[in-house]
């Protein structure tokens, strides 16, 4: 941060572009930013050419070998954030202790939140498969098996960080017909079956098979259809190596959900309003239920026969009296 | 084996949802995802993994197409369009939630007292032109009287008064305050927001304290200088009844002189006690402000051995600085 000078806005162009970079209630779609360590393998340049293309057009590939190792320091990568306004990063490396690396970053306010590092166990690009690919800029669906998603806090992280990079960014409308072009499936295999495993040993976990298939929607006579998958590619194999977890207090600051707005609370987000909608001119309409009317206290016609005479008529007969004596 | 056989065996394999899951599929159609937490068969996944990794992500898939199809859908010129639900996994922000800007002087002011905002439409009605023109800017309405050719002059204005440079130096004066307001609001936002995110911008030199902060030390100064003004008033014996007053100054409550009892009491301390009191506590001293030890100074010594160090030590750099460093710079 300190190495980025702050711009003071010239013109309202760079004033509108500074303004979309501030904090938003309603944010836009994350960026990933893919960079190579000092020294990387070709299965590892290749797998990220290939996350790249998927992840197209919210990526960012930076072809320069760059001196970075995100479990040691992260300071180059916040400025890459800053820099870019991205929150997600790909750092590809290769050595010795851990080859074909893969670590993957999320940034929450210009600072590193979570990490994770993958090794690749088993690689087959998307150029080796001969199939038609989904075009650049389409929403994949995603699926996850095995229930380590659920349980196994590692695990959990990967499910978060896989389904925030591809999907974290909620629609809120999409076309089915023509919407829907490829699937992004990720297992994780069984856990071994030896007794007395320790699920916090980092040795024995289960790799993720992450594969991508093409989805053709067939007819099938109901109103759902039938699905018929096509492998398109990159089929990869995983093992999970380190992870960092997020520090708590970011975690919840970035877990904070805006209030929703007056409008959306009535049409039935959050806590449901009774009998109040706001209607397309956003106009609040109101629906009352009143109670049966009591009609015994309705004022009917007046005439005079109906008149309802005051009790004591005695006073009336002696004015009588009065007149007749005059 | 025929080839339409194959074909067949093909698009069964790739088609069908092969599998029970004994654990429902949990769908998240906010985010276009499906989660199938029921074990991954170990035999399967060792035998054959590819067929097997395929027949899961159908069965998954099948199920999240199937609640996408069951969402409402709106009609458009370019076919249907499904409204997404929220989602209903929660994952981390990007950056944190805007804050509310924060209220302009005005803005605080109105809110306190209920005055709702009326917008000014940016062009007026001129009725001699009979058509709209600029409130303010280009042609605008503020500029009127610069431009106009003939003025009224009011009874008891000087002779040389020129209107349209008044006019004009009024309207500057009015932007110049409303800058300087403006300015004033952005400092006011930028202290409210450093005090409020980090204790750390006190070392730039910059005043950082919020406006109710320097409102109570301002507070905090007048009543303790209230209060010496007050004390010092006890000097005389009147207890300033007859100082020279201030202007403006507050009257004093509650201070009222003593005066000894013209009768001796017969209880308690005769006349004499009380001279002897007197005396006696002129002579040790009670109540007077003691003088504070520090370092080397003592009652019996008299010297400050801290500051005689400290001063030594300054003579002997003078002594050797002057007498290494400078060339010409000795004295005779």
């Amino acid at each position: 941060m300190s190495m980025l000078r702050t711009i003071k806005p010239k013109n309202a162009r760079v004033k509108r572009a500074l303004a979309a970079r501030e904090p938003q209630v309603v944010e836009n779609e994350k960026t990933a930013i893919f960079v190579r360590g000092q020294s990387t393998s070709e299965i590892v340049r290749n797998v990220m050419k290939d996350l790249y293309a998927l992840k197209q057009p919210h990526a960012i590939n930076f072809s320069r070998k760059n001196d970075i190792h995100p479990f040691e320091d992260t300071s180059s990568l916040e400025f890459f954030a800053n820099k870019n306004d991205a929150s997600l990063f790909v750092t590809g490396l290769h050595s010795k202790k851990r080859p074909h690396n893969l670590v993957f970053t999320r940034m929450f306010d210009g600072r590193v939140l979570d990490m994770m590092e993958l090794g690749v166990e088993g690689f087959k690009s998307m150029g080796e498969f001969d199939s038609p690919k989904s075009s650049v800029g389409i929403r994949p669906l995603m699926v996850f098996h095995s229930d380590l998603f659920d349980t196994h806090p590692k695990y959990q992280l990967v499910k978060s960080f896989l389904l925030d990079f591809y999907n974290g960014h909620a629609l809120s409308e999409i076309p089915l017909i023509g919407g829907l072009e490829h699937v992004i499936s990720i297992t994780a295999g069984p856990l071994p079956q030896t007794e007395g495993l320790d699920l916090e040993n980092d040795k024995n976990l289960p790799k993720i098979h992450l594969r991508v298939y093409t989805v053709k929607l067939l007819a099938s006579g109901s109103k759902i259809p039938k699905t018929q998958l096509t492998e398109m590619g990159p089929s990869i194999d995983f093992s999970l190596r380190r992870v960092q977890d997020a520090d708590e207090e970011m975690l919840k600051m970035s877990m904070k959900r805006p209030k929703l707005a007056k409008s959306d609370v009535e049409s039935g987000l959050g806590k449901k309003k009774k009998n109040i909608e706001t209607d397309s001119m956003g106009d609040k309409v109101g629906k009352l239920h009143l109670d049966r009317q009591d009609l015994s206290k309705m004022q009917g016609r007046k005439m005079k026969g109906l008149k309802v005479r005051k009790v004591p008529a005695a006073s009336d007969g002696e004015m009588q009296v009065d007149n007749d004596e005059e | 084996m025929d080839v339409t056989q194959q074909l067949a065996d093909y698009a069964a394999a790739t088609t069908t949802a092969v599998l029970d899951r004994p654990n429902p599929i949990i769908t998240d159609a906010g985010l276009l995802a499906a989660f199938d937490n029921t074990p991954v068969d170990a035999d399967e996944y060792g035998s054959n993994l590819n067929p097997h990794l395929l027949a899961l992500t159908l069965t998954s898939t099948q199920a999240l197409i199937s609640s996408l199809f069951a969402l409402p859908t709106k009609s458009t010129s370019s076919g249907p369009i499904t409204l997404l639900p929220t989602p209903a996994t929660l994952l981390p922000r990007e950056k944190p939630l805007p804050k509310p800007k924060p209220l302009t002087k005005w803005e605080r002011f109105a809110k306190e007292k209920g005055i709702s905002h009326k917008k000014k439409e940016k062009h007026v009605w001129d009725e001699e032109k009979q058509e709209w023109v600029a409130r303010w800017g280009k042609d605008g309405k503020n500029r009127e009287k610069e431009g106009q050719w003939l003025h009224e002059v009011k009874a008891g204005e000087d002779a040389d008064l020129d209107p349209a440079s008044t006019a004009r130096s009024d309207r500057k004066a009015r932007i110049a305050k409303n800058q300087k307001q403006q300015a004033a609001n952005i400092a006011a936002a930028a202290n409210q927001s450093s005090t409020s995110t980090s204790a750390s911008a006190s070392s730039r030199g910059v005043s950082t304290l919020s406006q109710e902060q320097k409102k109570n030390l301002r507070e905090r100064r007048k009543e303790e200088l209230h209060r010496s003004m007050l004390l010092s008033k006890t000097a005389t014996a009147s207890l300033g009844k007859y100082d020279k007053a201030i202007e403006n100054e507050p009257k004093v409550k509650g201070v009222k002189r003593k005066f000894e009892a013209n009768v001796t009491p017969t209880s308690g301390k005769s006349e004499k006690e009380n001279a002897l009191d007197v005396l006696h506590r002129l002579e040790t001293g009670v109540g007077k402000v003691k003088k504070s030890k520090k370092g080397g100074e003592g009652d019996e010594g008299g010297l400050n051995v801290r500051k005689a160090v400290r001063f030594q030590g300054k003579v002997d750099r003078v002594a050797g600085g002057g007498a290494g460093g400078k060339k010409g710079g000795k004295r005779k």
